[in-house]
């Protein structure tokens, strides 16, 4: 039975249209992943030597202990933005004779073949293998090892429950900042004791009870509520919810634009996959933080432009590179009703632009900052509308993978929160604000690469038109290439 | 008012669609019938460019569709659920749809009031998404939402599957006095050869895409239809 699942898969993914580019992405993925071994393999293999080096006095292993739980849930929190949740097509096999509980087994086994379980591995068997190199008991290590490993796969699992069910994330994200206020501000040290709870299994390998009962009490939970998540309708996601309809008539005096502008808020408001979007271009005004806040970029100027254009082009980039595919589940409409494609995609450019100026206004606190970053945020809101909304709108004209708009990030539906093809769109505008700036601040100084940056994206804007119109040729290039890709469900 | 002209389509040199030619005049009510692949969403989706043709070229009032948008303001269809906006409710729809065709909310609203009857209360101010209406519903949505702003080519793929026999009945008859009392050309495809018959002044049977009977309606047409088909 599993073979014929993974038979399927693989006819899945090898008979869907856009194939051909996705395996040149599989490809260029297969190198993000090797850098990324390599790099963990580094981290693991040097760890301890960094630590020896820098506290000769403290055992390596106890203070990586006690650091765990910071590895822990960081690594939580990437999985719940990055990790795509197991996905298979199950509708289908509801109706014939397969037990549920194969597909459910299959399912949550597979997730644990994720990239995310394998950087740890990366990591803790160079370093255990330092660690017997350099006399630690062995049995003791290896349950060590052991530990961790069946931790990190219980946040595999922690990931599905709290992405599937949103009271449970709230409940967890609310307690862990309340344990990381009076972490920080050291009123109740939780590293200390999970450093102890850790420490513990590495003195007495009986403690690995403990690890294998949490990854059991994990895998099960999971199986429960998938199972009870195995019915046709909770896989339709058609509970019917009651309108919160708003009056947007204000926007009216936007003429012809308006009736798109409505709809696309509309979209942004009722629809789970947009909200998650617009939700993550908040995180990244605080991208800022690590930027202007770290020493070693302050004398590579050129990363703190391009910083500064994240700051406030967070919803720009993140809406603005799937335009089309918003509109995928009823493209055909917007391709046969009376739409010109300029104003539609005038009227995304203004929606970007709102968010841009939105995204400005929250970005004054920067000021504390100096004005010096501040005019740079300021330079990179001005490359954003000018510039960054047609390059991203571009980009999204080429990409034609549809977006089921209302389907949370459920297990049997396919989501992909991650698109690679979408990060290969988004290199050149990042590299672009980097150079726009560097150039002038390498001949001349900092304030003409800011005043470049913002005067490059100025002068963007007379060019709109000739934008909007070179994106629309694209547009009416790949129609039928684009209504083809949308038809395709999954 | 339409011209096909040496119109085929092929899928990996497969033959979908052949139609060597054909006049629908204006006004006319034409009816597609034909087994399924026959070719007849392959037709309409040509008529409304959302998919190339491999040869030829279909015009709407001397408008060549795949290479104009012009046809876009006169032409209104419903095809499938895909032409249904889910986050919206039904009014909203509509208004959208109006703001296309330049009417304004009251036009609209008066506009839909003849359809009271059809919505059966189960559609207009019950605060639902499209998405989460019955398939027949959100059929009767788009087949009233392809008659807002008087457009005078209405193309519709089988208006009547999904819907109840009351509306199924209503239909027909708002559909016979589209082509009655005004101008409106309407293009219909169906699977019920005695809803077609009821409707249309003509009747063209596609096989394997290609055009194998063109009939003028009349008190024998069905009798022909159902022998043609009858195997």
């Amino acid at each position: 039975m599993i073979s014929r699942f993974l038979s399927l898969e693989w006819k899945q993914f090898k008979r869907s249209a856009s194939f051909d580019k996705k395996i040149a992405i599989k490809i260029l993925m297969g190198f993000v992943v090797l850098y990324f071994a390599t790099a963990a393999i580094a981290l693991g293999a040097g760890v301890y030597f960094i630590i020896k080096e820098s506290a000769p006095q403290a055992d390596p292993l106890v203070l990586i202990n006690n650091f765990l739980i910071y590895y822990f849930l960081i690594d939580l929190a990437i999985r719940f933005f990055m990790q795509q949740l197991p996905f298979m097509n199950v509708k289908p096999l509801m109706l014939l004779p397969v037990k549920k509980n194969i597909i459910i087994n299959y399912l949550l086994g597979k997730s644990m073949l994720s990239f995310f379980n394998f950087i740890p591995l990366f990591i803790f068997i160079p370093f255990s293998i330092v660690l017997l190199i350099k006399d630690y008991a062995v049995l003791n290590v290896l349950v060590w090892f052991l530990g961790v490993i069946l931790l990190i796969l219980s946040n595999n699992f922690v990931n599905f429950i709290i992405n599937k069910n949103t009271k449970i994330f709230y409940i967890l994200t609310t307690f862990l900042i309340i344990l990381i206020g009076l972490e920080y501000f050291n009123i109740f040290k939780l590293s200390t004791y999970t450093g102890i709870a850790l420490n513990a299994f590495y003195k007495n390998p009986l403690f690995i009870v403990g690890p294998i009962l949490i990854f059991v009490s994990c895998y099960l939970a999971n199986f429960r509520l998938l199972k009870k998540g195995l019915y046709l309708e909770d896989l339709d996601t058609k509970k019917a919810k009651t309108v919160n309809a708003a009056d947007l008539s204000w926007l009216n005096r936007f003429g012809k634009m308006a009736p798109f502008l409505k709809n696309d808020i509309k979209l942004i408001w009722r629809n789970v996959r947009p909200r998650q979007v617009m939700l993550m271009s908040f995180v990244f005004l605080f991208y800022g933080l690590i930027f202007y806040t770290n020493p070693t970029y302050q004398k590579m100027p050129a990363f703190l432009a391009f910083a500064s254009m994240f700051v406030t082009g967070g919803f720009l980039m993140t809406f603005g590179q799937q335009v089309p595919s918003w509109d995928s589940e009823y493209y055909k409409l917007m391709m046969s009703q009376n739409i010109p494609y300029k104003l539609y995609l005038e009227a995304k450019w203004y929606l970007m632009v709102v968010g841009v100026v939105i995204a400005f206004v929250l970005s004054t606190p920067y000021i504390y900052f100096g004005w010096r970053i501040y005019s740079m945020i300021v330079a990179g809101a001005f490359f954003n509308i000018g510039l960054n909304g047609f390059i991203n709108l571009y980009g999204g004209a080429l990409n034609t993978t549809p977006i089921k708009l209302n389907v949370k990030a459920k297990a049997f539906q396919n989501t992909n929160k991650f698109n690679p093809t979408l990060l290969l769109i988004a290199l050149p505008k990042v590299f672009l604000p980097m150079l726009i700036f560097y150039i002038p601040y390498k001949f001349i100084s900092f304030e003409a690469g800011t005043f470049a940056l913002g005067l490059i994206g100025i002068s963007g804007l007379f060019f709109k038109d000739f934008f909007i119109r070179s994106i629309e040729k694209t547009y009416q290039k790949r129609k039928y290439k684009t209504i083809a890709a949308y038809c395709e469900t999954t | 008012m339409i011209h096909v002209s040496n119109l085929s389509k092929q899928y990996n040199k497969v033959s979908v669609l052949n139609i060597e030619n054909l006049d629908i005049p204006k006004g006319q009510s034409f009816g597609l019938v034909g087994n399924n692949g026959a070719g007849k969403t392959t037709f309409f989706n040509l008529m409304l460019d959302l998919i190339s043709p491999t040869t030829g070229f279909i015009t709407s009032n001397n408008i060549q569709v795949n290479t104009s948008e012009d046809w876009k303001p006169f032409t209104s269809s419903f095809i499938d659920e895909s032409f249904l906006i889910g986050y919206l409710t039904a009014e909203e729809y509509f208004y959208f749809i109006g703001d296309l065709r330049g009417r304004t909310k009251a036009d609209i609203d008066t506009f839909l009031h003849q359809f009271d009857e059809v919505f059966n209360d189960e559609i207009l101010g019950k605060r639902k998404y499209l998405r989460d209406l019955s398939k027949g519903n959100q059929k009767k949505t788009g087949i009233v939402a392809a008659l807002i702003g008087n457009p005078d080519v209405i193309i519709l793929d089988e208006p009547f599957a999904n819907l109840d026999p009351t509306t199924q009945i209503r239909l027909k008859k708002l559909l016979n006095d589209l082509t009655k009392d005004s101008q409106k050309t309407v293009l219909i495809s169906s699977h019920d050869l005695g809803h077609v018959t009821d409707v249309c002044d003509r009747i063209v049977v596609l096989e394997k895409g290609e055009v194998v009977k063109d009939l003028h309606t009349s008190a024998e047409t069905l009798k022909e239809l159902e022998s043609f088909f009858a195997v």
